[in-house]
């Protein structure tokens, strides 16, 4: 009888680790604290995890300034996506071969994603900063996940943290956001771009109708117009309130996937976390490519000729 | 009552009513998408990447009432 082979081990291997992994699970969550409230002992020494709490960013004051440990991981995110951009375009050939070649797979990716609901000419707009945003909030979600990331301490306070569970920073990557999306509208349309929200067009033609004559058109013209003046100003408070969706999208996503890890790893330490931290490195992904993609949305839907 | 065991009421039920209208929201934009794959299964690209996009923003209802949550609990 040929051994059955599963993930490339053979199947009694699996096995086994599936019952060690079982038995680790099971050891653990009996041993750590919650399992000990049921059964009425001591938890055991080595599995005690404190217990989960959350803090805003804890701040190392450095020459007055409040420096929170949430910038120095986001300074940190800068700096590796600039050593990798920057080692992959040493000494580049036309054949791409290595880092250069990962890099300009993601790149061009980033290209086609992009250009596909854009067009050509206004996807080389949008490329630089719709990339950069992605790429950073992905930076800062899976440098969050590097073991160790977050429990060295200085003073008894984290040193790093993602920088994704600070308000201020997908607060100010939405301001950016917001910012762009009506630069590129004016950049499109000019000054017509503030007719989105100051539509007194078709009013102004219900009017001309209805002193020229044409009574029964102008009057229903009068309602449409007024109802469009009305749409143009709640175009206004749906953009500004896209900055407000953006930051606590991004800020709660990230917040919750840290406090999930953090319970996790107090109900059962072992084994277990790690699945949920694998959803953590999803989710990071995920919110990257929701807020570049939103962005290159709202930009779409702001440069598009009204036809 | 005591103030800590309502600011817990409160964060339950928040979370409680407040997941069921964007899990509800969801599960539509789901079904709509197997509908979509099943009558074009050629259109797969464009179909998820809408869904997820539409996804994102039903999920950020739920996300809101998440932040209420965990403000009730950790900060109020």
């Amino acid at each position: 009888m040929a051994k059955k082979k599963l993930l490339g081990c053979s199947l009694n291997l699996i096995i086994i680790l599936a019952i060690v992994f079982l038995a680790l699970t099971v050891i653990s969550f009996i041993g750590s604290s919650v399992g000990a409230m049921i059964l009425g002992r001591e938890p055991l020494s080595f599995l005690t995890v404190g217990t989960p709490e959350y803090h805003p960013a804890a701040e190392h004051p450095f020459l007055g300034l409040p420096i929170t440990n949430t910038m120095f991981a986001a300074w940190i995110s800068i700096l590796v996506l600039f050593g990798l951009f920057f080692a992959a375009t040493r000494k580049m050939r036309l054949i791409p071969k290595g880092l250069q070649n990962f890099v300009e797979m993601l790149v061009e990716a980033a290209a086609d994603f992009i250009e596909d609901p854009a067009g050509k000419k206004h996807g080389r707009w949008f490329f630089p900063v719709c990339t950069t945003i992605f790429l950073f909030v992905v930076a800062n979600a899976w440098i969050s996940l590097i073991p160790g990331f977050e429990t060295i301490t200085v003073n008894g306070e984290p040193l790093l943290r993602n920088a994704n569970t600070d308000l201020n920073v997908p607060a100010a990557l939405a301001v950016v956001s917001f910012c762009f999306v009506e630069y590129w509208g004016f950049k499109a349309k000019g000054k017509s771009y503030l007719k989105t929200f100051f539509n007194f067009g078709p009013l102004g033609q219900a009017i001309k109708q209805i002193f020229t004559g044409k009574i029964k058109a102008g009057l229903s013209g009068l309602l449409s117009g007024v109802i469009a003046v009305f749409a143009g100003i709640l175009e206004i408070l749906s953009h500004l309130i896209r900055m407000v969706s953006f930051t606590f999208r991004l800020f709660g996503n990230m917040t919750a996937g840290m406090i999930l890890v953090m319970i996790m790893l107090f109900l059962i330490p072992w084994v277990l976390p790690a699945i949920f931290y694998g959803l953590e490195a999803f989710f990071g992904f995920v919110q990257a490519m929701i807020f570049a993609g939103l962005t290159l949305g709202f930009a779409c839907a702001a440069v598009m000729a009204e036809e | 009552m005591e103030v800590g065991a309502v600011k817990l009421l409160a964060a339950a039920i928040v979370m409680g009513l407040g997941t069921f209208g964007p899990g509800l929201g969801i599960g539509l934009l789901g079904w709509g998408a197997m509908n979509a794959l099943g009558r074009n299964p050629e259109a797969r690209g464009p179909i998820m990447t809408n869904m997820i996009l539409a996804i994102a923003f039903a999920e950020a209802i739920a996300i809101y009432a998440l932040v209420v949550a965990i403000l009730l609990i950790f900060v109020a």
